[in-house]
């Protein structure tokens, strides 16, 4: 027997899901270890080889692939522990990383404490170097070598561990960087060297300077990190390949990261859509609404046609970041997300949230202010005893007691009517979230299947699928852990980009054709040597298309095959429906643009039929209890069958209302909906149109 | 999921229904900016969107610009007001004029009434500084305008579509009137757009909810703004009369320096401002009282320091008075008065904001820097097309300290915007004008210093790519450094100040420290610099540990440290002299 292992490290666990040949999935959940993360993933794969009933080192030569999503290239981000960066720019935009185009954030114009963002060179290692490349290609100022030099000597000096180089309109006229890279190479023969020519080779000096920045901030910590990951596996008789979640939704290698570390920075969040449709695939959906809803928010992402929704240009941590990172819509909506009355009496669930550290009151560990997980205790959703199938006891008195202090009391109702109005507007928060990926992107909700994870994203599904009009819910029994299954069961993928500048009516198919193939080329040269159960490649194209004269683009499917005449005429076709599905209108007398093409390989793994879900739950009571729940928009509470998922009947649905536990996940089965088992260990929730009403 | 134990307006559905009007402004500002044409609409974001209700009163304002916060508020009413019942599903209203309560002719509005179950509920609005409108100078900052006729098309309140039907011949007009053409009709449908979005998403509201519901939630949402402004005064302003001046310079009319003056009376929960100004001036830098309504509101967010989102109930136990018409903050036809966004209003805000940290010194805040900001314009040296560039990045300064608080942000003023607008990326403003930006820079010493320090400045040198260019300056702050608070002041106030430079083979050939318009020829370069925010309290109180990272990171030079602070640096070593450090702030 085989395993492929999916491991996400998140703050507060590690998640583990193994898959076997024979398609069984399992699961294990160990506490993270900040300071030695290899520990936690060897106790992890530890605990999942004594599922199987092997010792440690058969199980992982067992293992043919592992992959991982990782928040270290994130973390050294958010905590700002990442290497002691240089900058080398052209000649007086030394600061545009610390301008940060003139912009406060939104949300905070008249919060004069909120800080600005602290830039990741400080000015003293943001050196000039005379050159200039003007936006044709020509050069103003050639590269004066000596005083390049000089700066290099400088940050000699300064004893910096990277550096990034970064010059005006340089992926025109890539020379420049390069020789200073070799410079920087001789002088500093130990420095992890990044250039935007290589990291993001198109226009935008602001992202692309940014951008190669943080490749080179997070990259000597991601590359040690993952040196470690795979002596610790080799060191036990692996054999396979290790593999990363990359930000755009594809598993990296090593290799690919350890040059563009920057790719590494969505790495969690990414795997949810993609389990989210392997998942969906089972049953033959290519088009899913992923939720994940976690301690601190929701994440909602989009897959259309087979592919999570990708957004070129983000802030993450408040650093802008140019490469392609799968379009996480991530809402203030999580279990530990605070309610509060605010300063005009209005209540709000969320942005601020209680984290796991001290977590929501119930958790009894200093909590002192209400969360959605408390409002979920209060109405009866959770027990009130204790959660993760009994391993994690709470107390819900401390639920009452904080929702009636800070919320019942100051909008004068009682603390059910305030359990149950966290609960509504955490929902209608979710709700816009899911409406900014779907309707604000130009798709209709009601033609997608959700797919829920998260421990308490199975709560809520049901209300948010009737309030959209979404008819299937699909919820895994892994719910809890779905980005792990989504590392387990994601495919390679490798990104291109190019600069390509022209008018649509100017385009010649044939030089259209030959960049896109040399893109394709130079991602299956990346991906080769991969060792995955090969079940073919996929490419995907895409354009960056606006008007011209508009600066914005949208970005637009470009057909695949030999591109004529007649392709680029349904490309011109797809850009007017685009822009008209986005923004209500479309100029089908203005010429459309292109800015810059895409290209994905994608070499698809083989997955396995999932069987069913080897259950670590412990050992419950066989009959069903039931739990007093105050449902939405009720008066009364009514008692509820609580069903431990073990129990829940395949040949039977469950009607609602009811409530399935899963050891990781609560899933409420509203009244009208109904519950069934499929055999890939999921469930699918029937939502009827008419709503929960 | 209304249930029948709830009234009306129940807190959940209250909240729920707030969030729908934030979430819809939100649609609409990402509308303007995926979809405009000109750099101030895509890359610049110098545009504001709102939502007002039935009467109209505003309902939601996002956090788009602070000197949008008054004229929209006016104008929206104007423009209802002028239709009276003539206004219908489809329709779509436009205007500029500020004989119409709008801001200045530049700024183009749009006005989209929005109807449930046949009743009027909501209007969505934009208002978006476009790249020109009209008259004798590119980007309509015509300095020598005598009159407001002089400097662009004036557009009273019109419909521009006419249940449901776009009035291209109205639309043709606009556009021939104006410079730009292409760029205007793509930046017009842009806004078509957003209003549109907002419509799409507020007619589902209505159905969803009821209009009785949603109508009962917006009386409570601008009751609860209402109560909470009138909590902020009763506790943190004391009953009395706080007086304050300031000085609207004389930025090139030579009339001299003008003072502006205000009384704001504090009674229990409510406030009475009251304005007094000089005679109107026949100079561009008059304000219509829309346009002062926003520095007043501005002036008084700078105290309350709410957070979003915003609406009208916050004003209400504000009462004003802009003294009679034809002044300077009360102007009437035909005083001109393109400039008045800029600087005016931002005089206005400091003097607002004056009075009441009188009344209110915790948590007080420094002034941020005023517009200073180039147009430019010329023809493509391939096309030979005219173009024309509000360079924004040449308005973005230093942003205020703030008492006890924290310092200012570098590079996110001016006060007009507060971070609101964006400089564009240098690379995409190359790519949009024919010119070269060869330095978008800090500026070191620019900042007021105190215990608190302002932030800094910008500087920013251009060069045409084609033959030549036309550099026109506008705004204020080359005479006098921005107003800092308590014991804060600058020794070395010339880095404080906004500046223009012509240069020549490297050669100053010209200093500009007032509004005007040159020509740069190929070769040669023009700078321009933002003055950096003001400080507050003393700046021999500011820790020298934190004078030091402030020179180590280039904010603030060692003589700076020395002459304003009292920090004694050593230029090679970087670190403190406490000795001489001591001996400097004991001499004061």
């Amino acid at each position: 027997m085989t395993y492929r292992v999916g491991i996400d490290s998140g703050g507060t666990f590690t998640d583990l899901v193994a898959i076997a040949d024979d398609g069984v999935v399992r699961l294990h959940k160990v506490p993270s270890n900040r300071e030695a993360p290899a520990q936690a993933l060897l106790e992890g794969l530890a605990g999942l080889a004594e599922q199987v009933g092997l010792p440690l080192r058969a199980f992982i030569a067992d293992c043919e692939l592992v992959v991982l999503g990782t928040t270290v290239a994130l973390n050294a981000l958010l905590q700002r522990r990442g290497a002691k960066t240089a900058l080398l720019a052209t000649e007086g935009h030394e600061d545009s990383i610390e301008i940060r185009l003139g912009h406060k954030e939104d949300g905070h114009r008249w919060d004069f404490s909120f800080p600005p963002a602290t830039p990741l060179v400080p000015a003293y290692l943001r050196l000039p170097v005379h050159e200039r490349v003007l936006a044709d290609a020509t050069v103003y100022t050639p590269l004066d070598e000596e005083q390049a030099a000089q700066s290099v000597r400088a940050l000699k000096e300064h004893d910096v561990d990277a550096v990034a180089v970064s010059f005006m309109w340089s992926f025109q006229h890539p020379e420049h960087e390069r020789r200073v890279a070799e410079l920087v190479r001789q002088a500093l023969p130990e420095c992890y060297i990044s250039l935007s020519t290589d990291v993001l080779p198109r226009v935008g000096e602001y992202t692309r300077t940014s951008t190669t920045v943080v490749n080179a901030y997070v990259g000597p910590r991601l590359t040690a990190y993952m040196r470690d990951i795979e002596q610790s596996l080799v060191q036990r008789g692996f054999r396979g390949t290790v593999y990363y979640m990359q930000s755009n939704g594809g598993l990296g290698t090593q290799s690919i990261l350890e040059r563009r570390p920057v790719a590494a920075l969505g790495s969690g969040p990414a795997a949810g859509p993609v389990a989210a449709l392997q998942l969906a695939s089972l049953l033959g959906h290519e088009n899913v609404i992923s939720i994940d809803m976690g301690g601190t928010s929701f994440d909602v992402c989009l897959v259309k046609d087979g592919l999570p929704d990708v957004v070129a240009e983000v802030d993450v941590a408040r650093y802008r970041v140019g490469l392609p990172m799968v379009n996480v819509e991530s809402i203030g909506a999580g279990g530990g997300s605070i309610a509060r009355v605010d300063e005009k009496g209005v209540l709000q669930v969320g942005p601020e949230s209680a984290e796991a550290d001290p977590g929501p009151a119930c958790y009894g560990r200093g909590g002192t202010r209400p969360t959605v997980t408390d409002a979920l205790v209060v109405l009866g959703y959770l027990p009130s005893d204790a959660l993760l199938g009994g391993r994690m006891p709470i107390e819900s008195e401390r639920s009452v007691h904080v929702i009636e202090a800070e919320v019942a009391g100051p909008l004068g109702i009682s603390v059910d009517a305030a359990a149950q109005g966290i609960v509504e507007l955490a929902a209608a928060n979710m709700v816009e979230g899911i409406r900014m990926a779907s309707i604000q992107r130009g798709h209709d909700p009601r033609d997608f299947v959700m797919v829920a994870g998260g421990g308490a994203g199975p709560t809520f599904a049901g209300l948010l699928a009737a309030e959209l009009g979404i008819g299937t819910v699909l919820i895994p029994k892994v719910a809890g852990a779905m980005c792990a299954f989504g590392e387990a069961a994601a495919d390679l993928r490798y990104d291109a980009v190019r600069s390509y500048a022209a008018r649509l009516s100017d385009v010649e198919p044939a030089d259209l054709d030959g960049l896109f193939s040399q893109m394709e080329r130079e991602g299956e040269e990346a991906l080769v040597g991969a060792t995955l159960t090969e079940g073919g490649v996929r490419v995907e194209r895409a354009a960056d298309m606006k008007y011209v004269d508009q600066i914005h683009h949208c970005d637009v499917p470009v057909p695949t095959g030999t591109l004529t005449d007649s392709e680029l005429a349904t490309l011109r076709e797809r850009f007017h429906a685009r822009h008209a599905q986005l923004y209500t209108y479309c100029e089908r007398d203005n010429e459309p643009e292109l800015l810059s093409i895409r290209a994905s390989v994608i070499l698809k793994q083989v997955q396995p039929t999932l069987t069913s879900s080897g259950s670590t739950d412990a050992p419950r009571a066989a009959t069903a209890t039931t739990r007093a729940i105050l449902l939405p928009g009720a008066l009364e509470r009514v008692d509820v069958p609580v069903l431990a998922g073990e129990r829940v009947p395949s040949e039977q649905p469950v009607e609602g209302p009811a409530i399935i536990e899963e050891e990781t996940a609560t899933i409420a089965v509203f009244p009208g909906m109904s519950a069934s088992v499929l055999p890939h260990g999921l469930y699918r929730l029937t939502v009827p149109e008419a709503g929960v009403r | 999921m209304a249930d029948s134990r709830r009234t009306e307006v129940d807190p959940i559905t209250l909240a729920v229904v707030q969030g729908v009007l934030s979430a819809t402004q939100r649609a609409m500002t990402s509308t303007m900016e995926m979809t405009g044409r000109s750099s101030v609409y895509a890359i610049a974001r110098d545009y504001s969107n709102c939502l007002f209700d039935w009467e109209p009163r505003m309902i939601l304002q996002g956090e788009d610009l602070p000197t949008h916060l008054g004229s929209l508020i006016m104008a929206t009413k104007a423009v209802a007001e002028f239709f009276g019942g003539d206004v219908r599903p489809g329709d779509v209203m436009f205007h500029n004029d500020p004989a119409y309560d709008g801001s200045h002719i530049v700024d183009m509005c749009m006005y989209k009434p929005i109807f449930a179950d046949g009743e009027l509920l909501f209007w969505a609005v934009s208002k978006g500084h476009v790249i020109d409108a009209g008259g004798p100078v590119p980007g309509s900052y015509n300095r020598d305008a005598k009159e407001i006729y002089a400097e662009g098309l004036r557009i009273p309140p019109i419909k521009i579509v006419d249940r449901g039907v776009r009035r291209e011949d109205v639309i043709n007009l606009i556009l021939t009137n104006v410079r730009s053409r292409r760029d205007q009709a793509g930046d017009m449908n842009a806004q078509l757009g957003a209003v549109t979005v907002a419509e799409r998403r507020l007619t589902e509201l209505a159905t969803k909810y009821g209009v009785p519901v949603v109508r009962a939630c917006v009386e409570q949402l601008l009751d609860q703004a209402e109560a909470h402004m009138r909590s902020l005064i009763r506790e943190r302003l004391p009953n009395g009369t706080y007086r304050a001046s300031v000085i609207a310079e004389d930025t090139g009319h030579g009339r001299g320096d003008q003072t502006l003056s205000t009384e704001i009376t504090v009674d229990d929960d409510e406030l009475t401002i009251r304005l007094e100004a000089p005679e109107q001036l026949d100079y561009y830098t008059n304000s219509y009282r829309s346009n002062t309504l926003s520095g007043i509101n501005a002036g008084l967010m700078m105290f309350a320091q709410v957070q979003p989102p915003y609406n009208e109930g916050l004003y209400r136990p504000v009462h004003i008075d802009f003294g009679p018409s034809g002044t300077m903050l009360n102007a009437a036809e035909p005083a001109p008065h393109v400039n008045c966004t800029g600087g005016p209003q931002e005089t206005i805000c400091d003097l607002i904001r004056e009075a009441l940290n009188q009344a209110d010194m915790s948590s007080a805040s420094a002034g941020w820097n005023h517009t200073w900001c180039v147009n430019l314009a010329g023809e493509h040296p391939e096309t030979g097309e005219s173009w024309v560039e509000i360079l924004i990045a040449s308005i973005v300064g230093g942003g205020g300290a703030v008492m006890g608080v924290a310092d200012g942000w570098h590079s996110a003023g001016a006060q007009a915007s507060m971070g609101g607008l964006k400089t564009g990326d240098s690379e995409l403003v190359e790519l949009l004008a024919p010119i070269v930006l060869h330095r978008v820079e800090i500026a070191k010493d620019s900042a007021g210093p105190g215990t608190w320090r302002g932030g800094c400045g910008l500087t920013v040198e251009i060069e045409p790519i084609g033959e030549e260019m036309t550099v026109i300056a506008w705004g204020e702050g080359s005479k006098y450094p921005v107003l800092g608070v308590g014991d804060a002041h600058a020794k070395i106030v010339e880095p404080k100040l906004a500046r223009g430079w012509h240069l020549r083979d490297g050669e100053v050939v010209r200093e500009v420290t007032e509004n005007g318009s040159f020509v740069v020829r190929r070769g040669e370069r023009y700078v321009t610099r933002s003055q950096g925010g003001g400080g507050a309290g003393d700046p021999f109180e500011r820790a020298p540990a934190t004078v030091l990272h402030d020179v180590r990171h280039q904010k603030v030079s060692v003589e700076a440290a020395r002459v304003e602070y009292g920090v004694a640096v050593d230029p090679e070593t970087l670190e403190i002299d406490e000795d001489a450090t001591r001996a400097a702030r004991a001499a004061g």
